[in-house]
């Protein structure tokens, strides 16, 4: 009877606890950083990004009152808007650079197969070049839409580095979202950790 | 009812259901009639109070639906789910208004070992489902009515009526509602895109919420429950948008720089949202002001800063960074200053803050990856899976007493649930068969 009543009484902490779990530890307040104003080529949010306070919430939230998401009212044309990916297509004598695990810096023998990117480049100064950053499985989806990013900024960064006006560069980072090889292995993530280069006349 | 009310009864039913185990009957008969709930009780392990509800009774006319069984179903599910009652249930419907029935079935529950008893009565109308829940603490011996709700839901609705009286039981109980009565949105690969959708928290009612044929990513809840935050590839680069997952309003652009628009967090108050841009040259973490339009740049680190999550006073963000080398957790204040690191050692990432602010969960990479938390000081680092398969991208349920998250332990990636100290992991029951990013709403409107 003991032990049952002992039992009992660990549901007490376990239910009263619920009752006064609160906040994390208060700090003081510290000087506010000044923040840098954004900058450049950037698309305005949208009008109406800003929550209407005035609208009442849904009565209803049950499965009918779901409705598909409406199509996205068409982007503006903006100065400096990068074109569409899709506007984009291959090219053989752009090549591939590949990345070692969760980091991003050119590899020497990378460099030169940027060279000879550079070069083409150079010799077809009427195309613009779309490099994408691409990462392996591994690793959480943010956090590989990062590594892409900073995968393709790199490349980016050496072309330029090379003689390229960064203003024919566009990159996009795809994360782990679009592998080309789908097999757990350390050579299918070694291809899959890539910066891709499409292009795209002017 | 009061919180200090609910406390006392919350304190007065504990106490009387201790007192009352010493007089239970002998075990071996009585576990014939309720094995469930003697099972409970007498396998030592008596963390659960012990629920007695029959099928709901319904009230001035026919049930041609069968609500009197599949919503006390629901029901049942939802308080079994919260992990605080033993429940016991599938009997018939006691009749409305006869107290010697009642008391009768009370007394029976209670002798085989039933702490509490709930009575839910169900009023079709024509516009509407009207529901009243009726609790009684069978360790009293007048077996007391505690606590009366009445519920009403559209008729297209029922199955959030069986929830609410769930949540208004754990109320009773806990002085918090339960979960029962959200949702969890998710992303769903499907044809070599991926969708954002939406489902009942217990997996019923899957709806999709994109379909624009592209990547759409990191779903994440406004705090009043009709929007969600995500990432979005809809038109060539990862923008960030808002969709109105109940209402037919479009798509909102919140954030389309050059460079990743990703990792949305809002802010507890719902005014602000914090997000990684790396128009500036490399990941970075952003505040946008949703009123404004303005965004204000938090970190300023070469390297890469990103997956914000507030912590639920708004004070703090903790985020992640590569700055000492592989991926760590980091808190700041809402500023951008006074950085610590939180975690220590392995790769860490997609920080999730809990609601009450104790913990931060978040998932580490050591071969695959597992779910662990952290008191947002360091200290108190404890696993909550162990495999089998990648396990990650945990998110709180509002009351913070569940942690729901993606699983390859079924081959492809399912939403799991479990309790923040690792136990009771399983997967949501009705769900899609392949659904990763889970993220669990807070309670609806």
């Amino acid at each position: 009877m003991a032990q049952r009543r002992g039992s009992v009484l660990a549901v007490m902490p376990l239910l009263v606890l619920t009752l006064f779990l609160v906040g994390c530890p208060k700090r003081p307040a510290t000087p506010v950083a000044a923040a840098p104003a954004p900058t450049g080529s950037a698309l305005a949010p949208a009008p109406g990004a800003a929550p209407s306070p005035g609208a009442p919430a849904a009565p209803g939230s049950g499965p009918s009152a779901l409705a598909p998401a409406a199509p996205a009212p068409a982007a503006a044309a903006t100065p400096g808007a990068p074109p569409r990916p899709s506007e984009f297509s291959e090219n053989a004598n752009l090549k591939d650079v590949f990345f070692d695990f969760d980091r991003y810096d050119i590899r020497a023998g990378d460099a030169k197969i940027l060279d000879g990117n550079a070069a083409w480049l150079k010799s077809n100064a009427d195309n613009l070049v779309l490099i994408e950053g691409h990462c392996d499985e591994r690793g959480t989806n943010e956090y590989n839409l990062a590594l892409g990013e900073r995968r393709a900024k790199a490349t980016m960064n050496y072309l330029v580095s090379q003689g390229i006006q960064a203003n024919r560069i566009t990159i996009i980072s795809y994360g782990k979202e679009r592998p080309v090889c789908s097999e757990k292995s350390e050579s299918c993530w070694q291809k899959n950790r890539r910066a891709h280069s499409l292009v795209k006349a002017r | 009812m009061s919180a200090s009310r609910r406390l006392a009864v919350l304190a007065a039913v504990l106490l009387v259901v201790g007192a009352s185990l010493v007089v239970l009957p002998p075990a071996r008969p009585a576990r014939s009639q309720a094995p469930d709930v003697l099972l409970n009780v007498l396998a030592g392990g008596a963390k659960k109070l012990n629920l007695f509800m029959p099928d709901f009774t319904v009230v001035g006319g026919p049930d041609p639906t069968g609500l009197s069984r599949s919503l006390a179903e629901v029901t049942a599910g939802d308080l079994k789910f919260s992990a605080l009652f033993s429940v016991v249930g599938g009997q018939p419907p006691l009749p409305a208004a006869n107290p010697e029935a009642l008391k009768k079935a009370w007394t029976d529950a209670a002798a085989a070992g039933a702490h509490a008893a709930l009575h839910g009565l169900l009023t079709p109308r024509a516009d509407r489902l009207e529901g009243e829940l009726r609790l009684y603490d069978l360790t009293s011996p007048e077996l007391r009515l505690i606590a009366t709700k009445k519920i009403a839901v559209v008729p297209t609705e029922t199955r959030r009526l069986a929830h609410k009286m769930a949540d208004e039981v754990v109320l009773q109980f806990t002085g918090e509602a339960g979960v029962a009565d959200t949702k969890i949105a998710y992303v769903a690969p499907r044809n070599g895109t991926k969708e954002i959708g939406v489902m009942d928290y217990d997996g019923a009612g899957a709806v999709p919420l994109t379909a624009n044929q592209s990547i759409n990513l990191s779903p994440r809840w406004s705090p009043d429950a009709r929007s969600l935050a995500f990432t979005s590839y809809m038109r060539g680069y990862p923008y960030l948008y808002r969709l109105f997952a109940f209402e037919r309003r479009p798509v909102q652009l919140l954030a389309g720089f050059l460079g990743i628009n990703s990792s949305p967090a809002w802010s507890p108050d719902g005014k602000q949202v914090a997000l990684t841009l790396s128009k500036d040259g490399n990941p970075e973490i952003y505040i946008l002001t949703l009123a404004t339009g303005a965004f204000r740049r938090l970190t300023t680190h070469p390297g890469i800063d990103t997956e914000p999550t507030w912590s639920p006073a708004g004070r703090e963000l903790a985020f992640v960074s590569d700055r000492a080398g592989p991926a760590q957790v980091y808190v700041m204040d809402v500023e951008g200053t006074n950085v610590r690191r939180v975690t220590q050692s392995g790769f860490n990432t997609q920080p999730r803050w809990s609601p009450k602010g104790d913990s931060i969960a978040y998932t580490s990479r050591q071969g695959t990856h597992d779910i662990w938390i952290v008191a947002p000081d360091g200290s108190n680092v404890r696993r909550l899976t162990t495999g089998p398969g990648d396990n990650e991208s945990a998110s709180w349920a509002p009351n913070g007493r569940h942690l729901a998250f993606q699983s390859t332990r079924q081959r492809g990636p399912r939403i799991f649930t479990m309790l923040p100290d690792g136990s009771e992991q399983q997967p949501v029951p009705n769900g899609p068969t392949e659904a990763a990013s889970p993220a669990w709403s807070p309670r609806l409107p």
